[in-house]
């Protein structure tokens, strides 16, 4: 049942922090080549369906979303005409979105919200940077260009507020801390490029990266001559990886082949579930942090899934 | 125009990785960036679902009945629409309250009898007394123009929620002229021509236009079979609600309760030799015969039309979008050539072309006309009617519309995504034709293979 169709194509769906049955997607029209993107704001009922709390409509396409871990009602969104924009769910649709941010020279492809500090956040763009924003300011704090082809992702470290990974389409992950000069470390991570990063919620030496190679592979920044793990068994691209909120070990992804998978990268077999259940690319997933098990997808084919781990995501 | 071509080259490059090495042996490297080819011409946009659209839930019709002798010769029309209407409601959980108008299309009772009956049938079927009611004459395409009435007013944003349907019971109320024709007829050929009895338009088209006696009647084999076919296989179950009701034995006169949820003009045994012994009615060389033509039949079927941003707001399935509609004039003694007029306008209003369209529902009055249509067009046979038509179902005039709506979304439905736009069609007594272009919803496939969740559990007790 708790199935939601976009009038455009999905491109990222993110679980609400503050509210267990909330959730915004990101999409944007003809697949993000051209056209128009809207935000919307999604409210799950028990036992009903899921209906829209709040929509934005943008003039380019939303790649991604993050919540504010400060504010219940503030959402981050990249867009890909360069811009990252702030909305305020508690103001009308007539005063949002209450900043827009242009600095990015291209496509602004994913955003992430500070969840130590909670004072700041990252966007990661298509001109092969990453930029330091802070709510209050107008303009990025720092930009940090260090890659040489597409940042498509840059995750916070869950316990050190100055440590992030990024994921970059010239094959290389690299690790920042916000208080050094350049990155302090260049994981050459896939012989392809890499399309996402996250770290481990509850052991922060270990990421994992996505990459078109169709493998996700865990490495110990302690030592990352040889990953801890592989997980083959996407059949195309790897689009987006993400760690649990809940149990250490497991990571869900989505990708090319039109699946999302939920891994253990501790157990031999590790592939604990595949969901075939999108149409099209699989492009956006996430894990809720208030309830476990309880997933969301989103994907080309223009919907948005929501189910708890184990059950079907199109069972009515 | 540059930044989408970068966009879909960076994009592909996720697909199409650069460089190969050994350690990806199976890398299939054969993607490529290519024409959609989905076959919808290029002026219709891919993705083109807005919020206001005007998008069909729900789509029911009674069984279709022979008149005088089937299943419905003992009910009142009233009776008959009831049942529908009450479906749309109790099945899409709706608050009747909300529809902002009911349009009927019915075409042979006296028009002001006939607005109470279905003011009557309203409240039956359980709406309150603020919701209104009206009817809609376009004869054989009254159920039709219902829907497309519906369809405008929501557009126009009369109201956001609305009801198409169709009732005719020819048991009650059959074709007849009352009162004196006005003798000015004789001045003019085409007024005169209106007079014209159905069957002998049919005989004029077959004439005109060289249609044979073994074509129409091999298209009356064929209608009947595959009718035989879809009822046979349940799919009509789909889109027919059984109707309560009770039929007088003629002889004894005793009453009987019965449930009607079945067509009961289906021959599936029709064969061509059968047909072929039938004399012709309307003409002593002609060609069209009882056997040929669409059976006189009582009937009802109802739509319940929204726009797309209510629904969703619902969570009701989208059984299809209403994109365009179209009602043209033709040559008034070959009324039956409608639909070759209509369709063509129908479908280039909605930015398509006819080989867009993947499915057909052509009203069967007669198949002189039928088959006519079908070869000035170029259609595909197996895209038409492909559950029979009304020369096996039957043509209840007012309800033909509407059932025919049922019929195709219903077949869309089943179809899935391959069959994205469907039309239906049908020729018009004294000269016109209809027809209109619905594009399957996209999101309405019911998901049959999944497992049901008992208890939607997603939320902790905390949240209820």
């Amino acid at each position: 049942m708790p199935i939601f169709k976009t009038p455009f194509n999905g491109y990222a769906v993110k679980f609400s922090p503050f509210y267990e049955h909330r959730l915004a997607v990101a999409t944007s029209q003809n697949f993000g080549i051209l056209g128009n993107g809207r935000l919307h704001v999604l409210d799950l009922s028990p036992g009903g369906p899921i209906t829209e709390f709040a929509s934005f409509d943008t003039a380019d396409g939303v790649y991604d979303i993050s919540w504010s871990e400060t504010h219940d009602s503030l959402i981050i969104a990249a867009v890909a005409d360069g811009s990252v924009k702030l909305y305020d769910l508690a103001l009308p649709i007539t005063s949002n979105p209450i900043r827009s941010l242009q600095e990015h020279a291209r496509e602004t492809h994913s955003v992430d919200y500070n969840t130590v500090r909670k004072d700041s956040f990252l966007s990661s763009s298509w001109d092969d940077t990453i930029k330091l924003w802070t709510i209050d300011r107008p303009t990025s704090v720092r930009t940090f260009k260090e890659h040489t082809y597409c940042v498509y992702a840059a995750a916070w470290n869950p316990r050190h507020g100055d440590v992030f990974a990024s994921a970059s389409g010239d094959c290389t992950a690299r690790i920042w801390d916000v208080r050094e000069p350049g990155s302090t470390m260049i994981l050459p991570a896939h012989e392809f490029e890499i399309l996402s990063c996250d770290w481990n919620k509850y052991d922060d030496c270990i990421i994992a990266t996505a990459s078109v190679d169709k493998s996700i592979k865990v490495w110990d920044v302690r030592n990352y001559r040889m990953p801890i793990a592989v997980l083959n068994g996407h059949g195309y691209a790897v689009r987006k990886v993400k760690f649990s909120p809940h149990r250490g070990s497991v990571i869900a992804s989505c990708s090319y082949d039109m699946t999302v998978c939920l891994w253990d990268y501790m157990v031999e077999d590790a592939l604990i579930g595949r969901y075939d259940h999108h149409t099209e690319f699989a492009v956006g997933v996430d894990m809720s942090v208030l309830v476990e098990g309880l997933l969301a997808s989103t994907g080309w084919d223009e919907l948005v899934y929501v189910w708890q781990h184990g059950t079907d995501p199109r069972a009515p | 125009m540059e930044r989408a071509i970068e966009r879909q080259r960076v994009l592909l490059q996720h697909l199409h990785p650069s460089s190969t090495y050994s350690s990806l042996e199976n890398l299939d490297s054969s993607l490529s960036a290519s024409i959609c080819l989905a076959g919808d011409s290029a002026a219709y946009h891919r993705s083109s679902n807005f919020g206001d659209d005007v998008v069909i839930v729900a789509a029911y019709r009674t069984a279709l009945c022979k008149s005088k002798r089937g299943g419905f010769k003992d009910t009142y029309p009233d009776d008959l629409l009831a049942p529908v209407l009450r479906a749309l409601i109790e099945k899409t959980k709706l608050n009747p309250a909300e529809v902002g108008d009911i349009v009927v299309g019915t075409v042979l009772a006296p028009g002001s009898q006939r607005a109470s009956e279905c003011r009557m049938a309203a409240f039956y079927a359980g709406f309150p007394e603020t919701v209104p009611v009206r009817t809609v004459n376009r004869q054989c395409s009254s159920g039709l123009q219902a829907v497309a009435d519906v369809a405008a007013a929501i557009k126009a944003g009369f109201y956001d929620i609305g009801i198409g349907a169709g009732l005719e019971s020819m048991t009650t109320n059959p074709m007849a002229w009352e009162g004196s024709v006005n003798p000015r007829v004789k001045t003019m050929v085409d007024a005169q021509n209106c007079l014209l009895p159905m069957g002998v338009t049919s005989e004029n088209v077959a004439h005109r236009f060289g249609v044979t006696r073994q074509e129409q009647d091999q298209a009356a084999v064929e209608s009947h079979r595959k009718a035989a076919a879809a009822t046979a296989s349940g799919k009509f179950k789909d889109e027919i609600i059984p109707v309560n009701t009770k039929i007088v034995d003629p002889k004894t006169g005793d009453e009987k309760p019965v449930t009607i949820s079945v067509d009961d003009g289906i021959r599936p045994n029709t064969t061509a030799a059968d047909l072929a012994k039938l004399k012709p009615v309307f003409k002593k060389d002609g060609t069209t015969t009882a056997g040929n033509s669409s059976q006189v039949s009582d009937g009802a079927g109802a739509v319940l039309l929204m726009k797309r941003s209510v629904a969703m707001q619902r969570g009701l399935p989208i059984l299809g979008v209403f994109r365009t509609f179209a009602a043209v004039g033709v040559d008034p003694a070959i009324m039956g050539v409608g639909p070759a007029v209509a369709i063509p306008a129908a479908v280039k209003s909605a930015g398509l072309e006819l080989d867009d369209i993947d499915l057909f529902e052509i009203n069967e009055a007669f198949a002189s006309q039928f088959e006519y249509c079908r070869k000035k067009l170029e259609l595909d046979p197996e895209k038409i009617n492909v559950n029979g038509g009304a020369m096996a179902i039957g043509h209840p005039l007012g309800a033909t519309g509407a059932r025919c709506v049922a019929t195709l979304l219903h077949e869309m439905k089943r179809r899935g995504r391959d069959c994205r736009f469907g039309v239906v069609s049908m020729c018009i007594g004294t000269g016109m034709g209809a027809a209109a272009v619905f594009e399957r919803g996209d999101s309405c496939d019911e998901l049959c293979n999944a497992r049901k969740i008992e208890t939607n559990n997603l939320l902790s007790k905390d949240a209820r």
